[in-house]
């Protein structure tokens, strides 16, 4: 009865004659919680983009409630607005105010009336504390407060999946506490995330599966009980080490 | 000294009896160059967005021929009209379409002709400025666009091309000042604007320099106003660095809360509750 909402098969990716990524399987079911860790060029975040389709897969499938989005002629701009997007780099637009940046996508993609837009933008900028901020540009708020209105404006296309790509990499230390308690509160309420991250104490706590890349492929996967107490692979268990010792 | 007070004394005599036509020509130099620089960014911006248009293997064979191809006049066109004189634009242009419909077809508006030529010669140098405009906006901003699925018309409308607008600006006035005075040479055509009073005038009375004075005067007054009206539409754009707050953010004082498990986060709805004790608390 539960069928996968996003399932990866195969897929592989490289840029030239560097393979980035070698045959990645998995699926991702509604209410998923997936953290995706791994050292830097493992992959991690050439496979959120290939998702996302805003890298080609070199090969593989990629199908989204049973259909394909790598064949020719599927139209990836329908399929991203059902797939959120969170970037490092927020990527907010900087010639809209906040609200703007949180209107623009479902008045132009979802064709929704402006004043419905509006309503739902405030409603998911309030949820992730930023509704005082509606009238300030990308250039005036600082980087917590970017990244989480970057979420809203993903939210407010009312995603069936989000992917996060290292969301609070390029945060000062302090502000990355106010984007997680975010995110926390995002897969407390059964929103189906995928997310890239070094925060391991969020992975171990809020996601339901970790995902661990080595060198291209999927080196392990398990719930995060498992893999952070009882690692299998020897790379996981160095990763791991390396990490927690840092 | 005395040749300076001669001067005056021959510009003010053609003043007195040609200003009208020193006025209307300048109106119709300032019309031409306006709306050939609005329509030349018309086409500056279109072929912006069309030679941006993605490209991947993913697409129909037919789909990235018909881009190839497009693209490939594009350049043409962009080639030829940034690499031959408008003065010969023009005589080609106006007189090709007769020669090649042996007069059945021919330009009777020398207003249309003139504008024909002024924005397709403007198009070209504006599409270079734009497809650097658009290089210039991050990646980061087309990314966020796509990823909540606009597609790459959206996306330029609505996210790049209002950012590389204002880059670009610079390069729009300049192309402004340049019509202004360039297209002094649809006098060729037979187009009577600012500089073909003079031609006329100087027929009529042989005084070259007074006239050219005037012309000179004219011209300058011209672009330093359109200098004057761009440096304000640039400082208009870049838009006031004050906002508002709605309200105080009441997440932000929580940075770092993830690490205090005891507290929870603001969203636990143990929080609200323990937010509005605080509160009372501190009322009473």
């Amino acid at each position: 009865m539960n069928q996968p909402i996003l399932q990866v098969q195969h897929l592989s990716k490289s840029f030239g004659r560097r393979e980035i990524l070698r045959d990645i399987d998995f699926s991702v079911f509604p209410g998923d919680v997936i953290s995706i860790i791994g050292a830097s060029g493992s992959g991690k975040s050439t496979l959120l983009r290939c998702i996302n389709l805003l890298e080609t897969p070199t090969g593989g499938k990629i199908t989204f409630h049973g259909q394909d989005q790598t064949l020719r002629g599927t139209s990836a701009a329908a399929y991203r607005a059902k797939v959120g997007m969170v970037f490092q780099s927020f990527n907010l637009f900087n010639n809209m105010t906040v609200l703007e940046n949180c209107m623009v996508g479902q008045v132009k993609v979802l064709k929704r009336k402006r004043d419905v837009a509006r309503e739902k933008a405030l409603h998911f900028l309030e949820q992730v504390g930023m509704a005082p901020y509606v009238n300030a540009r990308p250039q005036q708020i600082s980087g917590g407060q970017k990244q989480r209105v970057a979420i809203a404006r993903a939210l407010a296309m009312e995603p069936e999946i989000l992917l996060f790509d290292e969301p609070t990499s390029a945060l000062d230390p302090e502000m990355v506490g106010e984007v997680l308690s975010v995110m926390r509160k995002l897969a407390r309420e059964g929103m189906t995330m995928l997310v890239v991250t070094h925060e391991m104490a969020f992975a171990r706590d809020v996601s339901n599966r970790v995902v661990f890349m080595n060198q291209g492929v999927i080196g392990e996967e398990a719930p995060p009980q498992e893999l952070f107490t009882n690692p299998k692979h020897p790379e996981t268990r160095d990763f791991l080490s390396r990490f927690m010792a840092g | 000294m005395e040749k300076l007070s001669m001067l005056f004394d021959d510009v003010a005599l053609l003043w007195e009896k040609y200003a009208s036509s020193y006025l209307t020509g300048m109106g119709r130099t300032l019309l031409l160059a306006v709306i050939a620089t609005l329509a030349g960014c018309v086409i500056g911006f279109a072929c912006g967005v069309v030679q941006t248009i993605p490209c991947s293997k993913n697409d129909f064979f037919l789909k990235r021929v018909l881009l190839g191809l497009v693209r490939g006049i594009l350049r043409a066109y962009i080639e030829i009209f940034r690499g031959t004189p408008m003065i010969l634009q023009a005589v080609f242009i106006y007189f090709g379409l007769p020669y090649f419909t042996n007069n059945a077809m021919q330009f009777r508006n020398l207003w249309a002709v003139s504008i024909l030529v002024v924005s397709i010669n403007t198009g070209a140098y504006m599409a270079e400025s734009v497809r650097g405009g658009i290089l210039s906006i991050d990646r980061g901003q087309t990314e966020g666009a796509k990823a909540i699925g606009m597609t790459h018309v959206q996306t330029m409308t609505s996210v790049i091309l209002p950012q590389a607008l204002r880059n670009i600006l610079p390069q729009i006035g300049n192309n402004f000042i340049i019509n202004v005075k360039d297209t002094s040479v649809m006098f060729i055509i037979g187009f009577t604007d600012f500089f073909s009073v003079h031609k006329a005038v100087v027929g009529a009375t042989y005084r070259y320099f007074p006239s050219a004075a005037i012309e000179m005067a004219g011209y300058l007054t011209m672009t330093l106003v359109a200098s004057l009206l761009l440096r304000w539409l640039e400082k208009r754009l870049e838009g006031s660095g004050n906002y508002e707050l709605v309200q105080t953010d009441p997440l932000i004082t929580t940075a770092g809360t993830y690490n205090y498990p005891g507290k929870g986060s603001p969203f636990d709805e143990s929080s609200r509750e323990h937010r509005e004790t605080m509160e009372k608390e501190e009322e009473a």
